[in-house]
């Protein structure tokens, strides 16, 4: 009966320990992270009585909790996915509808300035369109301004994350190798199995933000790796990443492993999570999309100033430049010993590519690298004023006492547009009028008619001297009185930077006129050439034009949204599909619980009530005695 | 799916399908609410840039038109100056074949030479005429200078050669007006081609009738004299004096050489001698001043007539060009405006393809929207039912 009552006693604690699991599992139900734990009974080794072998009741083995670590692991990397599309889904969003909102798309500005330009070629002398056109200028150039200065403020931002990030990350591994030390010195017997939550839910965090591998250890703690392989936390020690200036602009935020002292530049290898999607947006969307801003504008402004220096204002001056913006800027590399310069200028459109290059002198010469692949790039040119180094466009002398190793960056388009500016200010100076015109003697006694002149080189430094077709004979004309030249009809003379063709028969005598248009108020020979610009193909070797060019941008940064959004889509339906996965081993499910809550319950009670029977035996037993 | 489902999972999942639930109606919300099936280019990347060279195409229609409307009005305003001066210069002929009638006295002919001015300063008056905005109209480029001075009889054109070009299609330009110096100044003397001229000191009765190209392919526009030798019989000699031919004559006989030819009526004195010259431009103006003193002639000797009769001859000649060139000049005017016409009608096609093409591309298509708005209200609704309906079941309930 002792026995009865022992057994029963054994029983009823371990249904209570279970009862208790049951009560916790309920309790956190709502808890994330928590992992549901099972009281696990096994059966009391009993004693032997003779020749049978009596048990002596049950006890609570151990607590486990339910726990995969292969789904966990699937959910770890489904985060780090998520973690980096959703960064990268919002910071692409903005560039996304910066480009498209009509108040700060360029297209629309665009249109009205070249609008304002055609407007001003039907009526050359009204001063309210000639202002009007100076307002859309001075409209265009801010939204140039504007919409580079939007997307350097997302640059900036996504240095602030990073640097938060950082912190968060450094945060995270120092709380990981906490508890990894917690879960060390607490004894392998007892599963500290809260620990191994907080641990498992401080490394499901650290995931969203940077892509991690673990490795568990035998004593209970798990290793954290990043990168490509850099330990961040091992056993109890975490390490710390570092936010620093990159090689050519020291605002540009980098990051660096930092172990025992050694610091390891970890850009390129850390590309999952919050970190890889603020770094793949900067170096995908931002950085492209800034260059080939500065690339628009820079092939707006200098062909359109090109055109403007072609033409004749009110005052009978040849017009200057319309829009400025600055050349290529050269950055130096941190890492220089030696001092070398570099000066670049935008020398052609067509080739223009909007990119980074890399100068780098190797002790002798320069060599050329793409910046953004680092793929070796060919170029001409010795970098001399006489014989400059020539790629993607741009035309660059080098001097200064450059030492092996050295690196120069050439920004061909990133930030240029946001040196746009308009400084034609006063309505008087647009060069609408042609420079040059001609005319024909009314005492020509052929029928032969000149063409409107069309300036060729404006720099001519005979450019607006009178100059005079004399025909000789009806096949032969002299120009400015000397010289013998044949006549065909309609092909184009060329003199003194001007351009005309004549047709018809003239007469010998008869004389034609080139000569500068001052007073041609009226005229508007460039202001149409000026408004050809807009859909002239200037970029691209010849077959972009800027509109075109600003719609591919546009369409870039639309179809990388797209496929971020859809991207992000899928990483969120495996996302949610690992979380069900680990929360089928490991949530609790409530109306599980009830049933073991009922089971257990129930057991109890039929342990005390053996003890109730032992007693009415113990009772009997009595009875008999007396 | 797992077999086994955590509570807290499953009420997650139930609240993902919601919120998904809803950001689709709220999308189809905001695309019925602008019209618009593309809300951001990551809506369609390429119909977004699409849209873009469209819009711009669409822009530059649109602004093709208005220039084509600026070129109209100022086509038609150059059109009924033209007329106008074709009108009075029609006018200035009329009088010139009333004054030419021999009936005519010379106090006559005086009051009809002071109408030939009168008209002529109205002539004046079109040339130097001003647009809406205050700008010549024919002063070619240089539009705001007076293009015709006057300083007694001789005419100045102050303006240029050039015309201003308006950009009416792609690619497609019409001037908006022609220069002075073409409509008024680039008159050809004469027939067009030469012009007979009685040499000054004649005695004679002989006056040049009209003159007419015959052979072009012969004619080699050097400038001829023509010299009576007997009073039957005449020589030309070309610009070298070099002698071309000698014929007899008889007054009203054709004097015909190199390709050319004119009349001569009247007897020539022996030793009068005439001019035959390529055609000069001169301005219509100082013809018509020539003509009115030839018309103010005061008769009082054969010799008077004569002259007069010349004068009036060669300014009915004249009068004819000025016609002629008035006329190409206005016929070629109408022609831009039909051009413009003909552009404006490609312009509206176009504009509409654009819109059309733009509507289809950017513009939601409503029945489809306001559908699609149904069926996912019906579905969030039967998902909150049903979130509703399983949160209820727990075995705490029946415990």
């Amino acid at each position: 009966m002792s026995g009865m009552i022992g057994i029963s006693l054994t029983g009823l604690s371990a249904f209570q320990a279970a009862l208790d699991t049951t009560s916790n599992n309920i309790a956190n139900a709502n808890t994330p992270g928590y992992s549901r734990q099972t009281a696990n009974l096994v059966t009391r080794v009993g004693a032997g009585a003779g020749s049978v072998f009596i048990g002596a009741g049950t006890a609570v083995g151990s607590i486990s909790r339910s726990y995969d670590s292969l789904l966990a692991g699937q959910l770890q990397t489904a985060n780090t996915n998520v973690g980096r599309l959703e960064t990268l889904d919002s910071l692409t969003g903005r560039v996304n509808l910066l480009l498209a909102d009509p108040d700060t798309g360029l297209n629309t500005a665009l249109q009205d300035f070249f609008g304002a330009v055609q407007d001003l070629s039907n009526d050359p002398t009204s001063l309210p369109t000639r202002q009007a056109l100076i307002g859309q200028a001075e409209g265009l150039a801010n939204r140039f301004q504007n919409a580079d200065a939007q997307l350097s403020r997302l640059g900036s931002e996504v240095n602030e994350r990073l640097q938060q990030t950082i912190s968060d990350i450094n945060n995270l591994a120092t709380s990981i190798a906490d508890v990894n030390n917690q879960i060390a010195t607490s004894g392998v017997d007892a599963l500290p199995n809260d620990l191994f939550d907080q641990r498992d839910r401080l490394i499901s965090e650290l995931s969203r933000l940077v892509a991690v591998q673990t490795l568990e250890q035998d004593d209970g703690s798990t290793n954290v790796f990043i990168g490509s392989g850099q330990g961040l936390v091992v056993g109890a020690t975490a390490q710390t990443l570092a936010a620093r200036g990159s090689e050519f602009d020291p605002t540009e935020v980098r990051i660096s492993y930092a172990a025992e002292g050694n610091v390891t530049p970890l850009n390129d290898a850390l590309n999952g999570g919050q970190i890889g999607g603020l770094l793949e947006f900067r170096d995908r969307i931002l950085n492209p999309a800034r260059e080939s801003l500065g690339q628009t504008a820079t092939a707006f402004a200098e062909a359109f100033n090109a055109q403007h220096r072609n033409g004749m204002d009110v005052r009978g001056t040849l017009g200057r430049d319309f829009f400025a913006i600055d050349a290529p800027p050269a950055l130096y590399s941190g890492n220089n010993t030696g001092s070398p310069t570099a000066t670049a200028v935008v020398t052609d459109l067509g080739a223009l590519t909007g990119g980074d290059y890399v100068l780098q002198f190797d002790g002798a010469s320069y060599n050329l690298r793409d910046a953004a692949t680092g793929a070796s790039l060919p170029f001409t040119g010795t970098g001399t004023a006489a014989d400059p180094f020539v790629f993607g466009g741009v035309s660059v002398t080098v001097g200064g006492a450059p030492a092996a190793g050295d690196r120069i960056l050439i920004r061909t388009g990133n930030g240029l547009a946001g040196t746009v500016r308009n400084i034609v200010t006063d309505p008087q100076s647009i060069a609408i009028a042609g420079a040059t015109t001609s005319s024909s003697s009314f005492a020509n006694l052929g029928d032969a008619v000149i063409s409107a002149a069309r300036t060729v080189d404006s720099s001519d430094p005979n450019f607006l001297t009178t100059s005079t077709i004399e025909f000789l004979t009806p096949s032969t004309y002299s120009v400015n009185g000397a010289g013998s030249f044949a006549y065909t009809e309609g092909d184009p003379i060329v003199i003194n930077g001007s351009e005309v063709s004549i047709t018809g028969i003239p007469n010998p005598g008869d004389i034609f006129t080139i000569s500068s248009n001052v007073g041609a108020t009226g005229d508007n020979a460039n202001g149409l050439l000026m408004g050809d610009v807009q859909s002239v193909d200037i970029l691209d070797g010849g077959i972009i034009s800027i509109n075109e060019n600003y719609g591919r941008l546009v369409s870039d940064i639309g179809s990388t949204t797209n496929q971020v959004v859809a991207g992000l889509e899928a990483g969120r339906a495996v996302q949610r599909n690992a979380e069900l996965n680990v929360e089928s081993v490991s949530g609790v499910n409530l109306d599980e619980e009830a049933a073991r809550l009922v089971q257990y319950q129930q057991a109890y009670q039929a342990s005390a009530r053996v003890i109730n029977v032992a007693a009415s035996l113990f009772d009997t037993v009595l009875g008999i005695v007396r | 799916m797992p077999s086994r489902v955590s509570t807290l999972s499953t009420l997650n999942s139930s609240v993902n399908l919601l919120q998904r639930l809803q950001a689709d109606i709220d999308l189809t919300g905001r695309q019925i609410a602008s019209g618009r099936r593309i809300l951001t280019p990551a809506d369609d990347p390429i119909s977004a840039a699409r849209s873009i060279e469209i819009r711009e195409a669409l822009s530059r229609t649109q602004q093709f038109d208005r220039n084509a409307t600026i070129a109209v009005g100022r086509l038609q305003q150059e059109e009924s100056a033209l007329s106008l001066a074709g009108d009075v210069v029609q006018r200035i002929r009329e009088l010139t074949v009333q004054a030419s009638n021999a009936t005519q006295g010379n106090e006559a002919r005086r009051l009809i030479a002071v109408e030939v001015r009168s008209q002529l300063e109205q002539l004046v008056k079109i040339a130097n005429s001003r647009d809406g905005n205050g700008s010549y109209m024919f002063a070619g480029t240089r539009d705001d200078v007076q293009p015709v001075s006057q300083a007694g009889s001789v005419f100045t054109y102050n303006g240029d050669d050039g015309q201003r070009q308006i950009q009416v299609g792609e690619g497609r330009t019409v001037a908006d007006r022609d220069p002075g110096s073409d409509v008024f100044f680039r008159v050809r003397r004469g027939n067009g081609d030469f012009q007979a001229l009685p040499v000054a000191g004649n005695t004679g009765g002989g006056i040049v009738g009209n003159g007419s190209l015959v052979d072009p392919t012969v004619y080699d526009r050097d400038t001829y004299l023509i010299t009576f030798t007997a009073a039957d019989t005449y020589e030309v000699r070309d610009s070298s004096a070099a002698l071309v031919t000698t014929a007899t004559f008889q007054p009203g006989d054709t004097i015909a050489f190199r390709g050319i030819e004119f009349t001569v009526e009247g007897q020539p004195d022996i030793g009068d001698s005439f001019t035959a010259a390529p055609s000069q431009y001169q301005d219509m103006f100082s013809m018509i001043s020539d003509l009115a003193d030839a018309i103010d002639t005061a008769v009082n000797s054969d010799l008077t007539r004569v002259e007069m009769s010349n004068g009036i001859n060669r300014g009915l000649e004249n009068l004819d060009q000025a016609l002629g060139n008035l006329l190409s000049v206005r016929t070629q005017a109408g022609a831009r405006l039909a051009v413009v016409d003909d552009q404006q009608n490609a312009n509206s096609a176009n504009a509409i393809t654009f819109q059309e093409t733009l509507a289809r591309i950017e513009d939601l298509d409503y029945a489809e929207a306001l559908s699609r708005l149904s069926a996912q209200t019906g579905v969030l609704e039967a998902a909150q039912r049903s979130f509703v309906r399983v949160q209820g079941l727990s075995l705490f309930n029946f415990l």
